[in-house]
């Protein structure tokens, strides 16, 4: 796959038996559908989250394709305050987080924090961040 | 099993020869139409030249064209143990000289085809797919079933078939299209001293042009079909469990995916049609495979043993047809093969997750992917095409080679 910012191919990282679609120059993240939930466990704070993602379309980030079908992405909120703005497949393809949204997405949620996947997510990206 | 092999064949080349006749007719009525004085004669000779030609490509390269059209992928036995087991246990089963080739097509649509010339020379072509939603049970059924085609020379009949077929519609339409494109030439020259014969040979023409592929493709049908029941009794003789492949065709035609490589040349070497979707509303007579519900229930109905007679006699009751779908020859073979208890234990289903994941790995090992097992617990699966020649795990931090 590749990355659909910078175009370069995009590495596979496989954590706890989920695979993470990872650009090493860029460092943004894809999570196919379905991903990010198996990631952070089906709880009521996740569903919480997911359903807060909201399409917002007016936003003037530049358009990115799907890096499966090729087609533009929506543009979506997460969270209330301080909305981070990512990408989301209009056919549900997967979603896109620039360098670093995933993590702050997992912190918004204050999902479990002994979630043991998240942790090594937070620590993944953490390192990369700094 | 030669006196069978011999009979198969016998059969299918009555009907060989009549969709040859078609394409000498018809290369005959279009010389003739073109040309009134010995015209016909040249024509046939053009229609069996091409044809040899064609048939000359086929047997030189038409294995690796049919696998190359099909985005078929060569594969190492580490690649996927299993099934090279499998394919090796049943090369040995049915006495083969020499372990097909074993290819992958990534999809995920389950199915399974064998090419190739000779048993010598064939190939044994699963899909991912395949891989991912079978058992072993249900694989070796559909590894022996294509066992059961190289085994009886089906591949390259089918390739000669398939090659005859696909002559005859590319003359009539080359002839349809000239006829098209030059009418109003034709029309002018004609009025001058144009014979009435001439004039009745070109309609024939158009007609035979217009009827031939669809006869023979009727005839390629029937062939393909009837090999395809002798497949499936084979292969029941090769693995003594009719249910592994009963239950693996049941999985396959449950299958809603297509395969986007298949096309109407390939789409006959499937074990089942991979365009059934596009082609489910014509009638029986135009399908390439018997219909599977009825392929399961003889498989299920099979009491005798795993020998041909129980087949013949399982085929009977299901379709209640007298007909003899297996050869006489293969009737007297009433060797007593019991069937073998399922396999137990390991091969309970894995979890839809497990073989998803064994799936893209297995792809991605197809696909020249390189694996790294960082310490710190990641694993990294770096692309072919991946542009620097080393990788830092984003965890740790650790920098590995990625090419070696």
């Amino acid at each position: 796959m590749r990355c659909p910012v910078c175009k370069n191919p995009m590495v596979i990282l496989e954590l706890q038996q989920i695979e993470i679609d990872y650009c090493t120059f860029c460092q943004g993240i894809w999570l196919d559908a379905g991903e990010l939930e198996a990631l952070l466990g089906d709880t009521q704070q996740v569903q919480d989250l997911l359903t807060s993602f909201k399409i917002d379309d007016a936003i003037r980030e530049k358009r990115i394709k799907c890096p499966i079908c090729n087609k533009k992405m929506h543009k979506i909120q997460a969270g209330q305050h301080n909305p981070i703005i990512i990408d989301k497949c209009r056919i549900d393809h997967g979603l896109w987080f620039d360098s670093g949204e995933l993590q702050q997405i997992i912190e918004m949620g204050s999902l479990h924090k002994e979630n043991e996947i998240l942790i090594l997510l937070k620590d993944i990206f953490t390192n990369k961040l700094k | 099993m030669w006196e069978l092999i011999r009979a198969n064949r016998r059969k299918s080349l009555v009907l060989f020869f009549i969709m040859g006749m078609f394409l000498v007719l018809l290369g005959y009525l279009i010389g003739q139409a073109f040309k009134p004085q010995g015209g016909g004669i040249t024509g046939v000779v053009i229609a069996i030249f091409v044809w040899f030609i064609l048939n000359m490509i086929s047997m030189f390269s038409g294995s690796k064209i049919m696998l190359t059209v099909s985005n078929a992928k060569e594969i190492t036995p580490d690649v996927h143990p299993r099934l090279y087991n499998i394919v090796e246990e049943m090369r040995m089963a049915a006495n083969l000289p020499k372990t097909p080739k074993v290819y992958i097509i990534n999809t995920e649509a389950p199915n399974a085809f064998a090419t190739g010339r000779t048993p010598d020379d064939a190939a044994i072509a699963v899909t991912a797919g395949l891989l991912a939603k079978l058992n072993r049970d249900e694989l070796q059924g559909v590894v022996a079933h294509e066992t059961s085609h190289i085994l009886n020379r089906d591949i390259r009949f089918m390739t000669y078939a398939g090659i005859m077929l696909g002559t005859i519609v590319l003359i009539s339409e080359l002839y349809l299209r000239t006829l098209f494109f030059s009418s109003s030439a034709r029309y002018r020259s004609d009025s001058k001293g144009g014979g009435q014969g001439q004039l009745i040979m070109m309609v024939l023409a158009i007609v035979m042009a217009i009827l031939a592929p669809i006869a023979a493709q009727l005839l390629y049908f029937a062939i393909s079909r009837k090999r395809e029941y002798l497949a499936d009794a084979s292969a029941v003789r090769l693995t003594r469990y009719p249910e592994g492949l009963a239950a693996a065709l049941e999985k396959i035609s449950g299958s809603t995916q297509d395969i986007e490589t298949a096309n109407k040349v390939t789409a006959p070497m499937y074990i089942v049609n991979p365009l059934k979707k596009k082609g489910m509303k014509i009638a029986d007579l135009t399908s390439t495979h018997p219909p599977i519900s009825e392929r399961i229930r003889i498989l299920r109905s099979m009491a005798g043993g795993a020998n041909f007679t129980s087949y013949q006699q399982a085929w009977s009751t299901v379709t209640g047809s007298p007909s003899h779908i297996i050869p006489r020859s293969g009737l007297a073979d009433n060797e007593s093969l019991g069937f073998r208890p399922p396999a137990s234990g390991e091969d309970i289903e894995a979890d839809m997750k497990q073989s998803r994941r064994d799936l893209g790995n297995l792809m991605m090992a197809v696909n020249q992917y390189t694996f790294i097992d960082c310490p710190c617990g990641v694993k990294l699966k770096v692309p072919p095409d991946y542009k620097s020649l080393q990788v830092e795990c984003p965890r740790c931090g650790r920098i590995h080679k990625v090419s070696d």
